[in-house]
């Protein structure tokens, strides 16, 4: 289960290893891993083997976050709200991958419905880094991004609002993409913040992300966002040829001279950046610095929190308890459905719930959730005035490797803010984003990510694919390191 | 009422009821008795769930803003209002926000009073949104049925233009004939299908209208769901500020909202305006902005179907019936389906107005049921009126033979037996008629004498010795010839 | 504007029926003030007001509406099976008085 996509379809067509074996190896991995890191919700132990076909993914084991509805399986959103809830239908991306013979083998733990990045607030406990079991996955798709770095399957249905699936992995050392919005329909995963909502895939390799997304794509009739991809094809499209391709970087995020107290983590992970420019210099690419106005820059983070809280807070009032989830206790139907609520959420959620509606409010709108929209706007138009002149934003995720489980979570004051959040941008604008490790700061994997324009994910895909292939963490998988705290 | 004049404004809510599925889902759009037997995973707001928009949904919509003279907007797009009720298990309804773009807006609808004149209402918009689920109440309990949770829903709201009940019934009733004709609902307000609040102020009646300066204050009245309903509570309501008024607290009293109590026949205090309600409307970013094209908007107004109005001018002018029977028959859309119905069979249009006007209405209405469901079609219909008109049978025996179809639900063809054909052969009648004078021989001498009304004398004892067979016309023409040479 | 104070923070709790705990009520207090800050400072944007908010992620693709066509019911079984309160065909509530809307 440490081989690649590609790999593994090689051995199953050659009857070197059959799909009961991996599926077998795959579960024994899975009760280890959730032993160690708590990264799942549910392990579907009576998973069948399925016929190997010509189809990459057939026969192969691979896992869903918990936030995807699947037919007859516990679908949790990792919240107490739907602790009990069992589904009738099922996610189309998870349709996709059933039709061809992929067989999913557990449902992983994420951020509360996708509302957090640490990877702390599932209802079922903290998922730990397989790197180092006092950091943080970040999340939202902790299980997801935990369980692929530790080889319990070449890849993991994620979902991305601000950088929930391209985060974690970064934290964890594998590729996490996020096609462009709408590539793959969002019907029947559970809604955080519509117009931010990605679906997604986390792998050990740009190959595999692009095989994966190719399965999953397309236009559905469930999902009036979706749009017709079948002239994508991104796995045939990986040529590695990128020569003369035009790449930029953001001045106000990757000079360290413009942080007035960085950390070493910092200074070491922006000059690893630095190093990884050389790498796609070295691919015949030009790399240019740009520079971006200061104050939208600023301003992204509590845009996003504007935004994702307000969509949110609408999207999950259909948690009540009534219909499905736990029903609460009262003596009328409005103190039923506040018991419900009160219990079955966690403090974050509640918060932002709160902050959602009072941005919403009538008179609080114009000045809270339509500046935001607002700025939404001049970013996606700065991101697409660069897209005219380049293939690709290339920047460092985050501001260094994984962070401890006890450390203050408050980065919306701090200086590296829009450092740590610039990925939302990918939310904002719907644009294809992935990030793959480029290295490793105190034996911790850090990472790149490329971020392209809308419909442009072969290219960004074959960027991110050359560059892997320039460098030596394609295909790794999590080794525990015991590591002193900074 | 004469030192103050109405201002009544209405907000009426029509389910779409032609299309095949929801606005927003594709379980089927229609009644039925069953609870949750038309539902989808989105009308009951399960996780993961997105909305899809109804093409048809959306063409009915336009089709009622055009028809209503509205503006279309460039680009239909929805927003969510959110607030928590049972009946709604999304917790928020997708709907339009007026004064944001919605289906239509600013449009204007001109109505014919019963006397013939014309008032005109505006319309400061039409919006297209999804219908709430039902809820049974019981003793302790209210169950949830969704069947109705997102049946496309059209909401028009007027200006305040209207100065009387009669004229808001009949604004109703005038747009209940435009979305039946348009074939946009059966607006049955049995079925529920139309549902109305009523906003209403009073003002000096000597003051101008026209700036909003000297209105009243609005009352607004939820949820009367009946026109006799909006017509009571107009008139309770007018009623209750004219005596705020009188004493004075009117000026005191705040922007309300009340309710519309049908068993006490009251209007009851519901909530004052500065406890309205937040919303907290926003785009609903499931549904992207559809641009609506001016060519479909084009093809949509061409295809909209003769409305009432239209063809009761028709009627009028080209088939000569009377301005009141033209009204009755496009009452309703059924009727004026029946009555073209007829004239294509080749029935005579003021036969057809006749028998429909007069029976067949007198029939439904006494049975209570729909037209559609009436046994006698109009193919069964001309079954009677072309023997009337061969003179087969009298109209007597033709009511009776319509009255005997019905009931027995047989083809009228089968009552009309050779036995009841009339006699109609002057010789035989000539002689039938010779053998009553010569039996009435005194009766006779008196008519002569000038006792004319005893002329209908002879044709009862020539029925009678028909057994009412003998055709009328002739009998008289004979008796005639006879008794006056 | 109404500000953002601790009895606004639990109304709006208690339009969104979530109960809030007086530690949890000051936690939001503290975390929009973050957000307060931020946001008004965009308020100062060059032409912020020009610009059309962005409600859609994706505003330049095509897409159809749905064709009228309507498909079968979903089961009962489906849509009660979750439901740990149902009567008969129908979710069963503590009877609803008053209205809404």
């Amino acid at each position: 289960m440490d081989k690649t996509i590609e790999e593994l379809h090689n051995l199953l067509k050659s009857g070197e290893v059959t799909s009961r074996e991996l599926i077998e190896e795959s579960l024994k991995k899975s009760h280890e891993i959730q032993e160690k890191y708590n990264a799942f919700v549910t392990i579907l132990d009576d998973a069948k083997e399925t016929n190997v076909t010509d189809h990459f993914l057939s026969g192969i084991p691979f896992g869903i976050k918990d936030n995807y509805s699947t037919k007859d399986i516990l679908s949790t959103g990792s919240s107490n709200t739907l602790k009990d809830y069992v589904p009738f239908f099922t996610a189309t991306a998870v349709q996709k991958l059933l039709d061809v013979g992929a067989v999913p083998v557990n449902k992983t733990v994420l951020d509360e419905f996708g509302m957090g990045g640490t990877g702390t607030t599932g209802h079922t406990g903290i998922v730990k880094n397989p790197w180092d079991t006092t950091r943080m996955t970040a999340g939202s798709s902790a299980g997801s991004a935990c369980a692929v770095a530790s080889g319990v399957y070449p890849y993991a249905l994620g979902s991305d609002t601000g950088d929930s699936i391209r985060k974690p992995a970064a934290y964890c050392g594998i590729v996490g993409y996020k096609p462009t919005y709408g590539m793959i329909s969002r019907y029947g995963l559970f809604a955080f913040a519509s117009s931010l909502d990605h679906c997604g895939v986390l792998t050990r390799s740009v190959a595999d992300a692009a095989i994966v997304t190719d399965t999953t794509k397309g236009i559905d009739e469930h999902d009036m966002t979706s749009w017709d991809s079948s002239d994508i094809h991104l796995y045939d499209s990986l040529n590695g040829d990128v020569k003369d391709k035009k790449l930029c970087y953001i001045k106000e995020l990757c000079d360290i001279e413009v942080y007035e107290n960085p950390t070493e983590e910092l200074k070491k992970h922006l000059e690893n950046f630095m190093n990884s420019l050389e790498v796609c210099k070295s691919l015949g690419m030009n790399v240019e610095e740009v520079s971006v106005d200061k104050q939208l820059l600023d301003a992204l983070p509590s845009v996003y929190v504007a935004i994702s809280c307000a969509e949110a807070t609408s999207n999950m009032s259909n948690l009540t308890g009534i219909i499905f989830g736990p029903r609460g206790e009262g003596k009328n139907v409005t103190e039923m459905m506040m018991d419900h609520r009160t219990k079955g959420f966690s403090p974050l959620i509640k918060r932002r719930f709160i902050i959602g509606s009072y941005i919403l409010q009538k008179e609080n709108q114009e000045r809270y959730f339509k500046n935001a929209q607002r700025v939404r706007r001049m970013l996606v138009d700065t991101w697409k005035n660069l897209f005219k002149s380049y293939d690709a934003v290339i920047l460092p995720v985050g501001s260094g490797p994984a962070k401890h489980l006890d450390e203050s979570k408050d980065i919306l004051t701090k200086d590296t803010a829009a450092l740590e959040e610039h990925l939302q941008v990918g939310n904002f604008g719907g644009f294809p984003s992935i990030t793959i490790p480029n290295g490793f700061i105190n034996d911790l994997p850090v990472a790149l990510n490329i971020t392209g324009n809308c419909y442009d994910d072969e290219n960004v895909l074959n960027i991110a694919y050359a560059i892997e292939s320039k460098m030596n963490y394609k295909n790794q998988i999590a080794k525990e390191v015991h590591h002193e705290q900074i | 009422m004469s030192k103050y004049k109405a201002l009544i404004g209405l907000e009426m809510h029509c389910e779409v009821s032609k299309t095949k599925s929801k606005v927003f889902s594709s379980a089927e759009n229609s009644y039925k008795e069953t609870p949750n037997a038309n539902i989808q995973p989105l009308d009951m707001g399960f996780p993961g769930t997105l909305p899809v928009l109804n093409k048809e949904a959306v063409k009915l919509s336009l089709m009622a803003s055009i028809i209503l003279h509205c503006r279309q907007p460039e680009y239909m797009y929805f927003e969510r209002k959110n607030y928590y009720y049972p009946d709604m298990p999304k917790n928020y309804q997708i709907t339009q926000n007026p004064p944001e773009d919605c289906v239509g807006m600013e449009g204007y609808v001109d109505i014919e009073r019963e006397d013939g004149s014309i008032f005109r209402v505006g319309i400061d918009n039409i919006h297209l949104e999804e219908d709430a689920a039902s809820l049974d109440h019981f003793y302790s309990t209210s169950n949830i049925d969704y069947n109705r949770a997102g049946v496309p829903l059209l909401e028009l709201v007027t200006y305040p233009d209207m100065h009387s009940a009669k004229d808001a019934v009949s604004f109703l009733e005038h747009m209940r004939q435009v979305y039946q004709y348009a074939d946009i609902s059966d607006a049955d307000t049995k079925k529920g299908q139309i549902r109305c609040d009523v906003n209403i102020s009073i003002m000096e009646d000597s003051l101008d209208e026209t700036d909003p300066e000297n209105w009243g204050v609005k009352v607004e009245i939820k949820n009367v769901n009946s026109f006799g309903g909006v017509r009571d509570a107009i008139n309770y309501e007018i009623e209750r500020q004219t005596k705020l008024k009188e004493t004075g607290e009117y000026d005191e009293m705040e922007q309300q909202t009340r309710r519309w109590d049908e068993e006490s026949g009251t209007t009851i205090y519901m909530r004052s305006k500065v406890d309205a309600i937040d919303y907290k409307y926003f785009v609903d970013p499931n549904l992207p902005k559809f641009k609506i094209d001016s060519a479909w908007v084009e093809e949509i107004r061409n295809s909209i179907p003769p409305l009432a109005h239209e063809r009761k001018q028709k009627y009028i002018n080209e088939y000569g019936l009377t301005n009141y029977d033209a009204s009755v028959i496009v009452k309703e859309k059924a009727q004026a389906e029946y009555f073209e119905e007829c004239l294509k069979l080749g029935i005579d249009a003021k036969t057809a107005s006749n028998w429909l006007t007069t029976q067949i209405l007198g029939e439904i209405n006494r049975e209570e049921i729909n037209l559609k469901d009436f046994y006698l079609t109009p193919a069964l219909l001309k079954q009677i009126i072309d023997e009337i008109n061969k003179g087969t049978i009298s109209s007597k025996q033709a009511k009776e033979i319509f009255y005997k179809s019905i009931e027995e639900k047989k083809e009228p063809k089968t009552y009309i037996s050779s036995d009841m054909a009339q006699i109609s052969d002057k010789r035989e009648l000539e002689s039938i008629i010779n053998k009553v004078l010569e039996e009435n021989q005194s009766q006779v001498a008196e008519y002569k004498n000038g006792k004319d009304n005893l002329f209908d004398y002879f044709v009862g004892q020539v029925m009678k010795n028909t057994r009412g067979k003998a055709n009328p016309v002739i009998t008289k023409e004979i008796l005639k010839e006879k008794l006056d040479k | 504007m109404s500000k953002f104070t601790s009895e606004l923070v639990d109304d709006l709790a208690a339009k969104l029926l979530i109960g809030l705990s007086p530690e949890e009520n000051q936690m939001v207090l503290d975390e929009f003030a973050i957000i307060d800050e931020n946001l008004s400072k965009v308020d100062s944007f060059q032409n912020i007001k020009t610009i059309e908010p962005m409600t859609h992620c994706l505003d330049d693709f095509t897409f159809t509406l749905r064709e009228d066509e309507a498909e079968p019911s979903i089961p009962i079984e489906d849509a009660l099976r979750n439901c740990d309160k149902t009567e008969g065909r129908e979710v069963e509530v503590p009877k609803v008085v008053g209205g809404e809307n």
